[in-house]
C-alpha cells in the first residue's frame, strides 16, 4: 500500500515535468532563431567596430600556449587583421571586450561587451559617451607592450583602465603567437 | 476577500518586500536604472500571475505530499518561458538583469504567494492576488530606482527613456535618460552595492514610520471611542 | 591552472562576495543572522550544499542536458537538483550523523530557496567553467556568504545595545548595517594574483 502510494506520488511528478518540460521546449523552439539571430547581430556588430571586414572565421586556439584571459581569435576572411576576445577581471567583475588586431600587430579599435563597473567611473570606458569614446579611441594605432601610461586614465578608475590597457597588450602578444605559429 | 483589500493589501500593508520582506535580493541588485526596475517588476508579477493562477486551478487535484515540488516546477516553467521570451524580444533587459531573471524561481515571493495564499483560494482571488502582490513589488522597486539613479547619477529614466533624439520610448537600453543634475555631482556611492542596502533600509523605515503612525492614530481613535462610549453609558445610568 | 583555481577563490571569498558585492542569498543572510552561532551553522550548511550542487549540477548540464541540446531546461533541472539533494544531505545526515544533522537540521531546508545555490550553479555555466572550477567556486562562494553573515551576526549582536530612531527597528537597521559592511568588502576590489 505504502509503496504504491510513493510509485503514485512518482508519477504525478513526472508527469508534471514531462508537460512543463513539453512546454519549456515548444516555447524554446520558437524564440531560439530570434536568440541565434540577435547574437550573431551583436558579434557582428562588435567585430565591425573595432576592425572593417567583409566575413570573420574562428581560428582554433587550442595548440597554442596563449594567456588565459583569451577566449576566442578570429581572423579576417581577407587576411588584414584579427579580432581577439579577451576576459580580464577589472574593478567589480569581468570584463569582456574585442579588440582588433592588424596584421602590423597594432591595434585597430576595441570595444567592450561585458562588464560591471562602477557606473560614472569605470563603466565610463564602455559608455557610448564622448569621454567614453576618447578612452576607446586613444588606444588605436599602439602597440603591443602598451602600459597605462602611455595612455591617458580613466579619472577614478584605474583599475578599470589598467585592465583594458593589459587585454589590448595581450591580444596583440596573442595575434603574434597564432602568426608565428602558423609561420613554423 | 474583497478586490480593495487585495489591492490595499498587496500595496502597502501587506508589500512583499517592506512588510513580508522577502525577495530582497534582486530589489538590492538590480535597481540602478528605471529600465531595470520597470523590468524586473513587471518580469515578477507575471510570472507571480501565471503561477497564482496555474496553482490555484491545480490545487485540488495535486497531492498534498509533493505539492511544494510541483510548485516549483510550475514556477521553473513560466520562469524559463519568460526567460527565453525577454532573450529574444528584448534582449538588453535580459542582458542587464543577467542571473537574477533564472533566479527569480527561488525568489521567496513566489512560492510563498502560492504556498499562503493561491493554493487556498480560486482562481479569480489568486489572479487578484497575483497582480496586486507582482505591483507592490514594481513599486517599491521603482522608487529604489527612482532614488538611486537620481541621486547616484543625475538621472531619471535611464536607459528607458531617450531624449538624445527627441522625447521617446526605448526598449533597447541605449536611452541615455533625462539628465537632472550633471551626473559628477551625483553621490555615485548609492549605485554601488552599499547604495542597495542603504536604500533599501531607510525606504523599509520609512514604510514603517507611517505604518506605524497610521496604526498609533487608529488606536487613538479607537480608545476615544470606547471613552465616549463609556461616558455615554454613565450619562445614561445617571 | 592554480594561479586560475587560486584567483577564483579569492574572488568568490573576497572582491566579488556573494552578499555584498553580487546580492545573492540576502534572505538567509539577513533572516539567520540574529545570533553568531546560528549564523556559523547556516554559513556551514551552505557551504556544504554550494560545493555538493555545483559538483553534481555540472555533471548534469555537461552530460545530460548540453549532450541532448537542452539547455534551456537548465533552471529547472537544476532546482529540481538541488531540492532533491538537500532532501537527500537531510536523510543521510539524520542516519549517519545525527550530531551534524542536530547542528544543521533546521537549516538545511531553508537552503532550498537560497538564491546563492541556484545562483552558483548558474554562473559555473555562464562562466564555462570546468569541473574543478566549478565545484572551487562553489565551496568558496559558501565560504565568503560564512564569512559574511558570521562578520553580520556579531555585528548585530551588539545593534541590539545602540540606539536608532524607532522606525529602524527590525530589518531597516540590519539592512543600513550590511551595508557599511558592504562599503568595507569594496576595498577588496581589484586585489589579484598575479
Amino acid at each position: 500500500m505504502k509503496d504504491n502510494k510513493i510509485v503514485q506520488l512518482a508519477l504525478v511528478l513526472f508527469a508534471v515535468c514531462a508537460v512543463v518540460a513539453g512546454v519549456l521546449g515548444v516555447v524554446y523552439n520558437i524564440t531560439k532563431p530570434t536568440i541565434d539571430r540577435r547574437a550573431m547581430e551583436k558579434t557582428t556588430a562588435a567585430f565591425a567596430a573595432v576592425l572593417q571586414a567583409d566575413s570573420y572565421e574562428e581560428v582554433k586556439i587550442s595548440g597554442y600556449s596563449l594567456d588565459q584571459s583569451i577566449n576566442s581569435v578570429y581572423k579576417d576572411a581577407d587576411g588584414s587583421g584579427y579580432v581577439v576576445e579577451s576576459t580580464f577581471s577589472g574593478a567589480q567583475g569581468n570584463i569582456t571586450m574585442v579588440v582588433g588586431v592588424k596584421s602590423d600587430y597594432t591595434c585597430s579599435g576595441i570595444s567592450i561587451t561585458e562588464h560591471s563597473e562602477t557606473s560614472g567611473l569605470g563603466a565610463v570606458a564602455a559608455s557610448p559617451s564622448e569621454a567614453g569614446v576618447a578612452f576607446r579611441e586613444q588606444f588605436i594605432g599602439v602597440g603591443e607592450g602598451v602600459t597605462v601610461k602611455d595612455i591617458d586614465a580613466l579619472a577614478g578608475a584605474t583599475i578599470t583602465s589598467t585592465a583594458v590597457t593589459n587585454a589590448v597588450s595581450t591580444s596583440i602578444t596573442t595575434v603574434k603567437t597564432i602568426e608565428g605559429g602558423a609561420a613554423a | 476577500m474583497r478586490i480593495q483589500d487585495q489591492f490595499r493589501d498587496g500595496l502597502i500593508t501587506n508589500n512583499p518586500i517592506t512588510v513580508q520582506q522577502i525577495g530582497m535580493c534582486a530589489t538590492m541588485a538590480i535597481t540602478t536604472s528605471l529600465f531595470n526596475g520597470v523590468g524586473m517588476g513587471l518580469s515578477v508579477l507575471i510570472i507571480l500571475t501565471c503561477c497564482n493562477v496555474v496553482v490555484s486551478a491545480v490545487r485540488k487535484i495535486i497531492p498534498n505530499e509533493i505539492r511544494l515540488a510541483i510548485f516549483v516546477v510550475i514556477i521553473a516553467g513560466f520562469v524559463t518561458i519568460v526567460d527565453l521570451l525577454l532573450k529574444a524580444y528584448i534582449p538588453a533587459l535580459s542582458e542587464s538583469l543577467g542571473v537574477f531573471i533564472p533566479l527569480i524561481v527561488v525568489n521567496c515571493i513566489i512560492i510563498g504567494r502560492a504556498e499562503a495564499f493561491s493554493q487556498k483560494n480560486d482562481v479569480k482571488a489568486s489572479f487578484f492576488d497575483g497582480v496586486f502582490q507582482g505591483l507592490g513589488y514594481t513599486m517599491i522597486l521603482v522608487i529604489m530606482c527612482v532614488i538611486r539613479e537620481l541621486l547616484g547619477s543625475g538621472r531619471f529614466g535611464g536607459g528607458l527613456i531617450d531624449v538624445a533624439k527627441g522625447f521617446r520610448f526605448t526598449l533597447d537600453g541605449t536611452g541615455g535618460g533625462i539628465q537632472i543634475f550633471p551626473s559628477d555631482f551625483g553621490a555615485s556611492i548609492l549605485t554601488l552595492p552599499f547604495g542597495g542596502f542603504l536604500t533599501l533600509g531607510v525606504v523599509i523605515a520609512t514604510m514603517q514610520y507611517f505604518l506605524k503612525k497610521s496604526a498609533k492614530q487608529k488606536k487613538a481613535a479607537e480608545e476615544a471611542a470606547a471613552e465616549a462610549a463609556r461616558l455615554a453609558a454613565e450619562q445614561e445610568e445617571d | 591552472m592554480l594561479t586560475n583555481i587560486l584567483s577564483i577563490a579569492l574572488g568568490a571569498i573576497l572582491i566579488d562576495n556573494f552578499i555584498f558585492s553580487q546580492f545573492l542569498g540576502c534572505c538567509p543572510f539577513l533572516g539567520c543572522s540574529n545570533k553568531v552561532d546560528t549564523a556559523t551553522g547556516m554559513g556551514i550548511a551552505v557551504v556544504f550544499v554550494m560545493g555538493l550542487a555545483s559538483a553534481i549540477c555540472w555533471v548534469v548540464d555537461t552530460y545530460v542536458l548540453v549532450p541532448l541540446g537542452l539547455e534551456f531546461l537548465e533552471t529547472l533541472a537544476f532546482i529540481l537538483v538541488i531540492a532533491a539533494l538537500v532532501q537527500f544531505v537531510e536523510m543521510f545526515l539524520k542516519k549517519s550523523v545525527p550530531s551534524l544533522y542536530a547542528a544543521l537540521g533546521i537549516y538545511l531546508p531553508l537552503i532550498t530557496t537560497n538564491c546563492a545555490v541556484l545562483g552558483v550553479v548558474l554562473l559555473n555555466v555562464q562562466n564555462h567553467y570546468n569541473f574543478i572550477e566549478s565545484v572551487v567556486y562553489g565551496i568558496t562562494g559558501g565560504l565568503g556568504f560564512m564569512l559574511a553573515i558570521v562578520l553580520f551576526a556579531s555585528v548585530r549582536e551588539r545593534i541590539d545595545f545602540a540606539d536608532y530612531p524607532d522606525c529602524f527597528e527590525g530589518f531597516p537597521i540590519a539592512l543600513v548595517s550590511a551595508g557599511l559592511l558592504a562599503l568595507a568588502f569594496m576595498g577588496f576590489s581589484g586585489m589579484k594574483i598575479f
